[in-house]
């Protein structure tokens, strides 16, 4: 139902039945409430049905697509690693040495190859976002559970 | 008289006055960023405004939505790339004026155009709005649940290239929001058994990775590519400058356009990228020259830009009276609102009156200044914009949004939110879902359930009350009849394109 094919219609419509049928499964285990109603099962249960049968219609109407660009699938993939990778070692190393890894990092995979300022948002960018963050802000930081630059420094 | 009020608390406060001033120029620079809505820069700064008294932080994301709006039409003239999806049709002759050299020209145009039709917007909200929530305040939960059941349908079925898929993206944020503990039997929903997913999904890291890390995200596939500007040669003051003349035959597109945008920004979800092509087809349908429409027509800049500001006061209406919003701008003003612990909805008008005015009252104020820093000032802002470089902007950006998620409850499982919001927000935009329907269903989910589940409660014979009832039918059968007509124009545009190719 597009006037240009969407792209990848049958995995989507693959997908939308998957998630739509699943997620039907679990809402079917949601308790009914202490009068034996659909009360908290209802609406879960109408959006599953839903995402169900609008993957039923996008399969049907399914028709050969252009190939998909996979030529930048590397580089987003780097950056969702650095991203998951980039909030777990805050939890174990405190915002400023992961930040001070992150950013260089983040500057490298949108193409900045300078050395200096590769070096300079490794200390510039946990340096600034801590000051504006959690100094003027007044936000607690996340504190690392392994090390934390903060205990070495001396408090924030 | 509320509204003059209003003007005089705002004037009177050089503090906030500063915070109207500084969105207006935010608003525009980042909306004539090339890929940065106004939507990312208020997720992006919305976890700042927590720190901030209501009227400021309201006023100042506000603003920076509508100055947004109107800072897209500088990239869409001077770069050839529409700065927000509502400027793509100023872009059609706004870009071909620059290449006459008549860049200036069609900045001046653009500005005053959308400050007439963001001022008619808002005043059309000021006058209209109180007398809404009037008439919102009668209505029950059965005419709530059918006015949020026809948003969803036509948030879904309207926006975007595919019906279907915008219906997946709200189905998708209705699911989405329905994990954590029901709000009244407290019974565990999609949590799995995670400690963190039974407080629910929270909505600012949520919309900070779908609006902007999502951005981040897809601006990978274009880094090192940099606009090309237009060349604008203030020397050339004959060609740039705007004479009454000239700016004449425009008004009557502007006054159409203004109210195609006002009537279009109450629909909840269609927003201004809608407004903006319709005002443009509506425009070129009338005009006296059609055929120099797409080629370097005043009134084809004129035509979208009045109406896509148009949309900002509107859209408001919704958000405002029924606690629906009506664009992702709403969506985000939603939660200031709550972190503020105002309650939005018709009553607001009894109970946070004066903050209301004053907010429309700094709307007000932000479109002068807006208009003219724009008026005398387009040109450098493109220029300014040109000299940032991508690929240390959107870095920047990346590392923003993980500290803005976390600012928002100093909770790192919101980042991790955010981390998987932002990737979905990439896959919706390149499998051509919707984002916008996604947030906005998220938003919506809650009262719709809610209204659901009273108005079962106050029916004898269940799920017939919202047929019984005229007004809840007529908006069911507004919802039903927006799908098929929209579903009956993707076909036809099918058919014609598949013969075409024949």
């Amino acid at each position: 139902m597009s006037p240009k094919t969407a792209p990848a219609p049958r995995a989507v419509g693959v997908a939308l039945i998957l998630i739509g049928t699943g997620a039907m499964v679990t809402s079917m285990g949601i308790g009914l409430d202490q009068y034996g109603r659909w009360g908290a099962r209802f609406f879960p249960l109408a959006g599953s049905a839903a995402l169900l049968l609008l993957g039923v219609a996008e399969l049907r109407s399914a028709r050969g697509a252009p190939p998909a660009d996979r030529q930048h699938l590397p580089a987003i993939a780097a950056l969702l690693v650095l991203s998951l990778v980039y909030v777990w070692l805050i939890s174990v190393v405190g915002y400023l040495l992961s930040t001070a890894l992150a950013a260089p990092l983040a500057l490298f995979i949108f193409g900045v190859r300078t050395p200096v300022g590769l070096c300079a948002a490794a200390v510039l960018c946990p340096a600034l976002y801590h000051t504006v963050f959690f100094v003027v802000l007044g936000v607690f930081p996340p504190l690392g559970r392994w090390v934390d630059l903060l205990d070495l420094i001396g408090g924030y | 008289m509320d509204i003059f009020a209003g003007l005089a608390t705002v004037l009177g406060d050089p503090v906030l006055l500063g915070w109207v001033f500084l969105a207006a120029v935010v608003g525009m620079v980042v909306g004539a960023i090339p890929g940065l809505t106004a939507s990312a820069a208020i997720a992006m700064l919305l976890p700042l405004t927590f720190y901030m008294e209501p009227l400021p932080a309201l006023a100042f994301l506000y603003v920076i939505g509508k100055s947004g709006r109107y800072g897209g039409s500088i990239a869409a003239i001077l770069f050839n790339t529409p700065g927000t999806a509502a400027s793509a049709a100023t872009q059609l002759d706004g870009y071909p004026l620059a290449q006459q050299g008549k860049a200036g020209k069609a900045m001046k145009v653009a500005t005053l155009s959308s400050v007439i039709g963001d001022f008619t917007g808002e005043i059309l909200l000021i006058i209209g709005v109180a007398w809404i929530a009037a008439i919102a305040l009668k209505l029950g939960p059965p005419e709530l649940f059918a006015v949020y059941f026809a948003a969803f349908i036509v948030i879904g079925s309207v926006i975007g290239t595919s019906v279907t898929r915008g219906l997946a993206s709200a189905a998708l944020g209705i699911l989405v929001a329905m994990i954590g503990l029901d709000p009244i039997s407290s019974t565990e929903r999609f949590t799995f058994g995670s400690f963190d997913l039974t407080n629910g999904i929270s909505l600012v890291p949520l919309m900070i990775g779908i609006f902007v890390l999502g951005e981040v995200f897809t601006r990978i596939e274009t880094r090192g590519a940099r606009p090309e500007i237009v060349p604008v040669d203030d020397s050339d003051a004959a060609r740039n400058a705007l004479s009454w003349a000239e700016y004449k035959p425009c008004l009557p597109h502007v006054i159409r356009s203004s109210f195609i945008g006002a009537f279009i920004g109450m629909l909840p979800g269609l927003g201004s990228a809608i407004a903006a092509f319709v005002a443009y087809g509506e425009g070129k349908r009338r005009a006296r020259n059609p055929s120099e429409w797409g080629k370097g027509a005043l009134e084809g800049v004129a035509a979208p830009e009045a109406a896509n500001n148009a949309v900002s006061g509107p859209s408001m209406a919704p958000l405002l009276t029924l606690g629906i919003p009506g664009s992702t701008i709403g969506a985000i003003l939603i939660g200031v609102f709550l972190i503020h612990g105002i309650q939005i909805g018709p009553t607001m008008f009894l109970t946070s009156r004066d903050l209301v005015f004053t907010l429309f009252a700094c709307g007000l104020i932000g479109i002068v200044i807006y208009g003219v820093i724009g008026y005398f000032g387009a040109a450098y802002v493109g220029r300014f914009i040109i000299r940032i470089p991508t690929q240390v902007l959107y870095p920047v950006i990346f590392l923003t949004s993980f500290v803005a998620a976390y600012t928002s409850r100093g909770n790192l499982f919101d980042v991790y939110v955010m981390v998987a919001a932002g990737f979905a927000g990439w896959a919706m935009r390149r499998l051509q879902f919707n984002p916008a329907a996604f947030v906005i269903s998220f938003v919506l989910a809650g009262g719709a359930e809610e209204t659901f589940r009273q108005a079962l409660l106050l029916s004898d014979n269940g799920m017939m009350i919202f047929v019984t009832r005229p007004i809840a039918l007529v908006f069911l059968l507004i919802g039903i009849a927006a799908m098929i007509a929209r579903i009956r124009s993707v076909n036809r545009q099918a058919r014609a394109s598949a013969s075409r190719d024949a």
